[in-house]
């Protein structure tokens, strides 16, 4: 068949993370021919060439030596390879070529979908059983970024049915150490600075005339004699309970 | 005569005036700083553990702060009203330490403030939050309260991460590290959580769809209240500070007048 399994196209945080990844299901794209087929995912690393897969017919490729230098798993892939077998275990990805996940029945993906439904495919959600070897089926967590490739088929009984064709290389996330973030400020902002300045400038001022006060008056300080070299004719009476006019004295 | 008079009492009617304002604004500098070391928001362990936590001090000094301009206005009042030399002069020294105390204050909370970028929280949460493997029971506690908070944080204001979900994705964290990607690719105070406090749709979460998990980042819900109490303690306290400095000049220039 000819079908590219894509990565879905709606919006969703989690469409690729580390580990997982979404596909859009194949909805519409297989047709019920005699008993109801089961519809299977193979995921295989992706590396150089690779041979566009068998026909749709499925005509068996013969598995042989590749026509590349570097090891190209979804070359190597054999699409007669029953999925839950031992040559498609999850439990022994990568080291085998791809391994066959989320078997479901065709009824499963009714054709047309109904408005409302959310047709995605989790890739690597089931995390219970990535260790048990009863499980070969198990949709694991993918074991390192990729890239990948996947590919949809279809078994019936009598053995492969049809498969779509090969996707586009699917790279996961990959993290990066947090050690690295520069936590360094971003500088001073102008609304320090110009506090700063102003308060010390404003301590500074204050200081200074408490200095020049100080000098300037110490020698009046507690004693009898007034201060008043200044021309300043305003005086600062004390003020006692009962009035006491104004010194003339300051007048003259 | 009257003139002088008057000129005279109006001048020490406005030193007094200048007094009572003081007065009122330390009340007010004392409470607002009792508001914000209470820290409301439960934000305090965040900066403990990032060992950046010197708008509280700020704000400690700030509640002394208060309490000192409060008794000082109230001595400068008498000193002003009796025109004794010696308690005017012991006044202007202790406002002078007084101010320049909260200038410390002001200036620590405004310098500090620039330091709190996002980079900074992200990198704490990342390596503290769910932390497991501590060093030290130093480092435990403050790796606790940075979960406890982060979770308060996530619930309460329905955000996750500090820029978004993204932020666990795109990092390692002490967290990956003990909960597998596929099943955790962000923590569940992420998702919409019912009354209960399980999310509503688990799946829906873990892929990311849009109404059952949190996608807006914490960053505002951190810097709204830190930033409001620096530049609250910062900015109120520079506004303090000026008017001090003029009732200050005022009360030096009374002092050089009065006569014995």
């Amino acid at each position: 068949v000819s079908y590219t399994p894509t990565l879905t196209q709606r919006p969703l945080a989690g469409r690729l993370t580390a580990s997982t990844f979404v596909l859009e299901q194949p909805r519409c794209v297989f047709e019920a021919q005699g008993d109801a087929p089961m519809i299977w995912l193979v995921v295989a690393l992706d590396g150089g060439r690779w041979r566009t897969g068998a026909s749709a017919t499925g005509r068996a490729v013969p598995r042989g030596p590749l026509l590349t230098h570097r090891p190209a798993a979804t070359g190597q892939f054999d699409p007669n390879t029953e999925p839950e077998t031992p040559p498609l275990a999850f439990q022994t990805f990568p080291n085998n070529t791809a391994y066959a996940t989320l078997g479901t029945s065709l009824s499963n993906y009714p054709c047309p979908p109904p408005t409302g439904d959310i047709t995605v495919l989790r890739v690597g959600s089931e995390t219970t059983c990535s260790r048990d070897p009863n499980r070969p089926s198990c949709n694991g967590p993918l074991p390192g970024p990729g890239p990948y490739r996947v590919k949809f088929v279809a078994w019936n009984s009598s053995g492969l049915q049809a498969e779509t064709l090969w996707s586009e290389p699917i790279t996961l996330l990959k993290a990066q150490a947090p050690d690295n973030l520069p936590v360094t400020g971003s500088g001073r902002s102008t609304g320090m600075i110009v506090l700063t300045s102003i308060l010390s400038i404003l301590f500074a001022v204050l200081l200074a005339c408490l200095v020049a006060l100080l000098v300037t008056c110490s020698d009046s300080w507690g004693s009898s004699s007034f201060f008043s070299t200044k021309a300043d004719a305003v005086s600062v009476r004390r003020y006692n309970t009962h009035h006491v006019y104004d010194q003339p004295a300051a007048r003259l | 005569m009257a003139k002088d008079d008057n000129s005279v009492r109006i001048f020490q009617g406005l030193l007094i005036l200048g007094n009572v304002v003081i007065g009122m604004c330390g009340i007010a500098l004392t409470a607002e700083c009792i508001f914000f070391v209470s820290d409301p928001h439960g934000l305090y362990p965040l900066l403990e553990a990032a060992e950046n936590d010197d708008i509280y001090a700020a704000a400690w000094i700030g509640i002394f702060v208060g309490f000192a301009l409060l008794s000082l206005s109230v001595l400068g009042i008498i000193g002003v009203i009796k025109s004794n030399r010696t308690l005017l002069m012991v006044y202007i020294i202790l406002m002078l330490i007084t101010f320049a105390f909260e200038m410390a204050s002001c200036i620590t909370a405004a310098t500090h403030r620039d330091f709190l970028t996002p980079n900074l929280f992200l990198k704490q949460m990342l390596e503290r939050y769910e932390k497991q493997d501590t060093d030290n029971n130093n480092d435990k506690l403050m790796s606790e309260g940075v979960t406890k908070t982060w979770n308060n944080l996530m619930l309460q204001n329905h955000c996750c991460g500090v820029h978004g979900p993204s932020d666990w994705q795109q990092y390692g964290s002490a967290f990956r590290s003990t909960h597998s990607d596929a099943d955790y690719p962000w923590p569940r105070q992420c998702c919409v959580l019912d009354a209960r406090e399980s999310p509503i749709n688990l799946d829906g979460c873990k892929l990311g769809v849009p109404g059952y998990y949190n996608s807006n980042g914490c960053y505002d819900a951190i810097s709204g209240p830190m930033n409001r109490q620096a530049w609250g303690v910062a900015w109120f306290g520079f506004a303090i500070l000026c008017w001090t400095f003029l009732v200050l000049l005022g009360t030096m220039f009374y002092w050089s007048r009065i006569e014995y």
